[in-house]
């Protein structure tokens, strides 16, 4: 692994201030979290910098309660949490594997850089393909997964908490030298898979709140994997309601593992609230979230498969409805 | 220390020795007389004997042979004291990087060391240059080189190497080292290897295959085959692809070379087979033999991915050499992908016939395998992907066609179950598709087309024991087989599949005329009564130290913790072939019960002459040697040793294991010969989610013929393992490619070997076939478990879904387009309508049970028989079964190179032939 400067700020003034100091003397930097995604990128040395900022000493980034859940709060602490949403701890609990859940956190997990197979290898790896635009070291390499178009990434965002908590109408709280803003969750993410999300230069996530209705909404997540341990999701569909007289009274559905940001349905649910009928609605939801998303080959299974399962993914969810 | 009174011919009570003795242990002497449930009734104990007796039955002690036993490095490797390749440290190391192609295939023209060498702490660099003689595991096929000497062959080649007194100073010094290419036309599908070309990846001169990348063609006919299409009434048919996969194991190739000032090279290397290694150590540094001590680490699994000697070793010692100075090696994992030598991507077309009296009347296959850049083992790879599925059944005949071809990928090799897994799959799926063509139960159809024990294959293989019909009957009731199979509802499923392995390469690698023995142990036993082990058998965790220290335990009566095994270094331990074709346990173990056997007669000649007892009336139990009839006559195993020693100090001896000669005479009548082989049925039930086309292992019935557990624990540690790895083969792991030929997971998260939550029940079955030629009748139990495991799942994934898997791994993206598929073929719009598979029983049912039955009994009585006449195949099929088919029939033929008709139209592998080799074309 390049060899980088750790520094551990226990708080975010601190941390800042560190910020500060770095950008005088005209040097990069990164933020880390649990370093479960971090980590292994710098070891096949992607992007990497000269200094790392940890957040692991910044206390009031680790706090949990029903609606506020701290950026550095641990996957497992969330998904053992009685006190928060159900649908919460559930998505935590189905990310990787135990031990990465140890020291993954809810910050780190929505701000998952994005994954392809032409950009997560060594150095050798991709210097052997002459890089690919994510990743050029200069080069101004193309797109390894869409070639001759020199402008866009679509490396697949592949984290499990951000479908859930944008159907829940999470907002993200985010801080930075420049002071504070928050947005909704489901405007959190932005084009491409470069880009991913708004967060600018030196600012972090914070924490997420939730709104008072959070627990009115019921629903359930789905991931489709190889394996039930470990892997990234290859695609994750949410689909959440709130129960009305007959059905739904209100519905929200989103995806995750398929494209370059999480997506947020409001078109295709809304559509489904109108005309709900029973199951046929929610074949027809199944449907059109299917026609909606477009996955590119650049992770384990074939896109048109994993296109195929969004539909499989969508009626399994969406399965409690019909006990309504 | 000798006292007349007690020495000469007395009675006395155990636990009333003098306690002065060198090596007596204190007042804790014995712990217990003979284990008589561990005796064999032919010695006298209780130990039941349904197979009758074996030549090693008196040398049983009742010690240790039979007993779960913990492997005797555990504790090494729980406490964390197992030093492994990378744990080896020696003062002043420097550390070793290599340089490596970033082209699949390219010519080399020049590399650039000078700002390189510059760069502070750069002690060595070599190159090519630097070694230029080629080595490789099989003397035919020696291709390999330590670094590029012309081209580099697949992407990761090595190009150059760098020792530098730390890791980040050695890969900037690699990325300083320019190299300059030509790039040239890469070959990444196997079939076109079979083409001509204008650069073949190798030159093998006049023994060169047309102008083709085919690195071995094999071509080879047996039986009846011109009556084979005739009979057929069930005929199945499929062309499978499988996946190159990796072995996976947990530790990274690591290596240390350190040159001392007697000017002897120490090689440090999780190897499998030391031997090799040393061989060609001294072939690439130009040194003899003698100079060079190949010192084997701990190591952290093999599985056959570390049995070739590699090109980083030679580096190491190379820069050791140069620099002076112990040069260390590690790999990244990504590293042990671009070494690679898992099993071959192959492609294999089956073709199997059976007649109306259910006989299989014929076998075809093709097989063609992706053998990447190098030869490795693909010589004999070639051959087992055929020869190795003439067994277990009885055949009519069999048409094999194999090649291997080059490609400019990392090299394919040896992989747990070397070449047998994968036909094997094939021929194992294929006989459920006939038995269901023929309606009749997969498991009956298997019992009544069984070779009997002491029997000759179609091929003149040489078998002896035979457990199969044991392991197919007790899975069978295990499973509850007959109220599940085909009656499970849609999604659910179970499936057979059966397995035969050899148990030792008959053949050596190294052929010699000097009738090298393939196993030698030495013993030595001086006055503190320990026995120390000198045993060149690589333990890759396989437990080959374990199994060597109970067989010289059992044999001397002497509990485990009074063995040492010395199995490390080449300076001390006699020469053994290695650890690879399962043939440890077989050939060192006889090896040492031939040592300890020696041993035990000068033990028993001194007690006989203390208690002046006939040496046959004494027994040897725990640490002690007495009368069968009056044990309270008799000596300490200590005493009878120190009589022993008498005017000749420390006993030593030497035992060795050569194979008898075997076989027919055809061109390659040799591969697949061994002294034994074992045999294997597994029923595996699962879940496939219809919908999405994932699979679930829900549980396993895993029956294994051993011959016999010499240590039933790390038989069934080796079962399940076997599991475990057969199960990633089958349904997610595999060494995916992109477009242009780039590995795309060379990484462990991608490259998905199964979770434990992917991990089904695993019941292991153990079956005692007692093999009279096996070490206390054992065979292997290390690669012949992984075989039936793949076919299991796939004919439990068609009992479950009705879709019959021609691809491998069965993700959930490849079944789910067959579910597909058949969806849109029989007009049903879920897959959850889709019919399920069913069987009703025909007429042939109950004569295929009738006539296992019969064999059964005939399976028996040749077992107890005391001379065995022979049984070749064939008799099944009305002939004579004292000859060989092709001796009493001229349809029954024996043919190793195709004719001009078959050319005219040959398979896919099979059109290798249509290249002429250099040597044979005119002018």
């Amino acid at each position: 692994m390049p060899p980088f400067k750790l520094h551990t700020p226990s708080s975010l003034d601190e941390a800042f201030e560190i910020v500060n100091i770095l950008r005088e003397q005209n040097l990069d930097y990164d933020w880390v979290a649990g370093g479960t995604d971090l980590i292994p990128n710098y070891k096949w040395h992607i992007n990497t910098k000269s200094n790392v900022i940890s957040l692991s000493k910044i206390e009031e980034l680790h706090k949990i309660s029903k609606n506020h859940i701290g950026a550095m709060a641990r996957l497992y602490d969330i998904s053992q949490s009685s006190e928060i949403h159900p649908l919460i701890a559930k998505s935590a609990s189905l990310v990787a594997s135990v031990m990465i859940r140890r020291s993954a956190t809810l910050g780190g997990n929505i701000c998952l850089d994005t994954r392809c197979f032409w950009f997560n290898q060594s150095e050798e790896w991709r210097e052997s393909i002459d890089y690919c635009h994510k990743c050029d070291c200069g080069t101004g390499a193309d797109c390894r997964v869409i070639p001759n178009q020199n402008t866009l990434c679509v490396a697949t965002y592949q984290a499990d908490m951000a479908p859930v908590l944008m159907c829940l109408g999470t907002t993200i709280h985010m801080s930075s030298p420049e002071g504070n803003r928050s947005v909704p969750m489901k405007d959190f993410f932005k084009l491409d898979g470069i880009t991913k999300n708004i967060l600018l230069e030196d600012e972090l996530v914070t924490h997420i709140t939730l709104p008072d209705d959070v627990f009115e909404w019921e629903g359930d997540y789905q991931k489709l994997t190889q394996r039930d341990s470990w892997d990234f999701p290859e695609a994750g569909v949410a689909v959440l309601w709130k129960k009305g007289i007959k059905g739904p009274s209100e519905l929200r559905v989103a995806t995750t593992g398929i494209e370059s940001i999480p997506r947020f349905h409001s078109e295709e649910s809304q559509k489904i609230i109108e005309t709900w009928s029973g199951s046929d609605s929610i074949e027809e939801l199944a449907e059109s979230i299917r026609k909606s998303v477009k996955p590119v080959l650049n992770t384990w299974f074939q896109p048109s498969y994993r296109r195929k399962m969004v539909k499989v993914l969508s009626r399994r969810a969406s399965k409690g409805l019909l006990e309504i | 220390m000798s006292n007349d009174d007690e020495m000469v011919g007395y009675r006395q009570q155990p636990g009333k020795l003098p306690f002065s003795r060198p090596g007596s242990g204190g007042k804790n002497q014995f712990s217990q007389l003979r284990d008589i449930q561990l005796i064999p009734e032919s010695q006298g104990g209780k130990k039941l004997q349904p197979r009758g007796s074996h030549r090693h039955d008196e040398l049983i002690s009742g010690t240790s042979i039979g007993r779960p036993t913990a492997l005797v490095d555990s504790k090494w490797k729980v406490t964390g004291k197992a030093n492994y390749g990378d744990d080896i440290r020696l003062n002043n190391e420097l550390i070793g990087k290599i340089v490596r192609s970033p082209h699949h295939y390219a010519r080399v023209l020049s590399i650039d060391i000078s700002k390189a060498v510059e760069l502070e702490g750069v002690i060595a660099i070599a190159t090519g240059a630097d070694a230029q003689n080629s080595f490789g595991v099989l003397p035919v096929t020696k291709d390999e080189h330590a670094m590029a000497i012309e081209k580099v062959r697949h992407k990761g080649d090595l190009v150059a190497c760098v020792a530098a007194i730390d890791e980040s100073t050695a890969l900037e010094a690699v990325r300083l080292i320019e190299v300059e290419y030509e790039v040239l036309d890469s070959i990444h599908d196997m079939r076109k290897g079979l083409d001509d070309s204008k650069y073949p990846i190798h030159d093998r001169g006049q023994y060169h295959i047309g102008e083709s990348n085919v690195q071995k063609r094999v071509f080879q006919e047996f039986g009846n085959i011109s009556e084979m299409v005739p009979n057929s009434i069930a005929n199945h048919k499929s062309n499978w692809l499988f996946a190159g996969v990796n072995h996976g194991f947990t530790e990274p190739h690591a290596v240390v070379a350190n040159w001392d000032p007697s000017g002897r090279l120490t090689l440090y290397t999780p190897q499998q087979v030391p031997h090799y290694v040393h061989r060609a150590l001294a072939d690439v540094l130009e040194i003899p033999m003698h100079q060079i001590n190949v010192y084997r680490t701990f190591v952290g699994g093999g599985f056959g991915g570390k049995s070739d000697p590699f090109p980083h070793e030679m580096c190491a010692a190379i820069l050791a050499r140069k620099s002076g100075r112990p040069v260390r090696i590690t790999f990244d994992r990504e590293e042990v992908f671009w070494v690679n030598r898992g099993r071959h991507p192959s492609r294999i077309e089956m073709d199997i016939h059976a007649d109306s009296h259910g006989r299989l009347c014929g076998v075809q296959t093709d097989a063609l395998i992706d053998g990447g850049a190098f030869a490795s083992f693909g010589h004999v790879t070639t051959y087992y992907n055929g020869v190795l599925h003439t067994a277990p059944y009885e055949l009519g005949s069999f048409h094999y066609t194999g090649a291997r071809v080059w490609t400019n990928k990392p090299a394919s090799g040896a992989m747990r179950g070397h070449g047998a897994v994968n036909s094997r799959c094939a021929v194992e799926v294929g006989l459920d598709d006939i038995a269901e063509q023929l309606s009749v139960d997969p498991i009956t159809f298997r019992l009544a087309n069984l070779l009997p024990p002491y029997s000759a294959t179609i091929t003149g293989f040489r078998i002896t024991s035979i457990g199969m019909r044991e392991c197919l009957e007790r899975v069978k009731i295990a499973s509850d087989w007959d109220n599940k199979f085909r009656q499970l509802p849609l999604g659910h499923g179970i499936g057979i599949g059966c397995g035969f392995f050899i148990s030792g390469s008959g053949l050596p690698i190294h052929w010699d005329p000097n009738k090298f023995p393939h196993a030698t142990v030495h013993l030595k036993i001086d006055m503190d009564g320990g026995v120390t082990i000198h045993t060149g058998a690589a333990d890759i965790g396989q437990g080959s130290d374990t199994v060597v220290a109970q067989s010289v335990a059992e044999v001397l009566g002497l509990p485990l913790d009074m063995i040492r095994v010395r199995s490390r270094e080449t300076d001390t331990s006699p020469v053994d072939l290695g650890s690879y074709s399962s043939r440890v346990t077989f050939m060192n173990a006889n090896a040492a019960i031939s040592a300890a056997m020696e041993i035990r007669k000068d033990l028993l000649k001194a007690a006989s002459k203390i208690t002046d007892t006939e040496m046959n009336k004494l027994v040897i139990g725990d640490r002690r040697i007495f009368d069968k009839k009056d044990p309270a006559v008799g000596v300490s195993y200590l005493e009878a040793l120190h009589k022993a020693q008498e005017d000749r100090g420390a006993l030593t001896s030497s035992g060795s294991y050569r194979t008898p000669p075997m076989g027919r005479a055809h061109k390659g009548a040799a591969a697949g010969l061994a002294p034994a082989y074992s045999f294997s049925a597994y029923v595996a039930e699962v879940k496939v989610d219809m919908e999405t086309g994932q699979t679930k292992v829900l549980e396993v019935w895993a029956a294994h013929d051993c011959g016999k557990a010499l240590n039933p624990l790390s038989v069934k540690g080796q079962i399940i393992g076997s599991c475990h790895m057969g199960l990633g083969q089958v349904l997610s792991e595999e060494m995916k490619y992109g477009r242009g030929g780039e590995l795309l997971n060379p990484d462990l998260l991608d490259y998905k070997i199964p979770s434990i939550h992917e991990m089904p029940k695993v019941n292991p079955i153990i079956v005692e076939s007692n093999d009279l030629e096996g070490p206390f009748g054992a065979k292997e139990a290390g690669e012949g478990p992984l075989l039936p495991i793949l076919p299991a799942v796939c004919n439990a994934v068609y009992d479950a879904s009705g879709i019959r898997v021609n691809e491998l791994p069965i993700t959930g993206d490849r079944l789910y387009k067959e579910i597909e598929k058949k969806c849109k073929k029989l007009k049903i719009n879920t897959p959850l309508n889709l019919p399920n598979p069913s069987l009703e029983h025909s007429d042939l049912q109950s004569i295929l049970e009738i006539r296992a039955s019969k064999h059964s009994e005939r399976d028996m009585q040749r077992i107890m028989a005391e001379e065995k006449t022979p049984y070749h195949n064939g008799a099944l099929f009305g002939m004579d079964p004292e000859i060989p088919g092709d001796e009493q029939d001229s349809k029954w033929e024996i043919r190793v190179v195709p004719d001009e008709e078959y050319l005219s139209n040959p398979r896919l592998a099979g059109s290798a032939w249509r290249h002429i080799e250099r040597r044979k074309r005119e002018g």
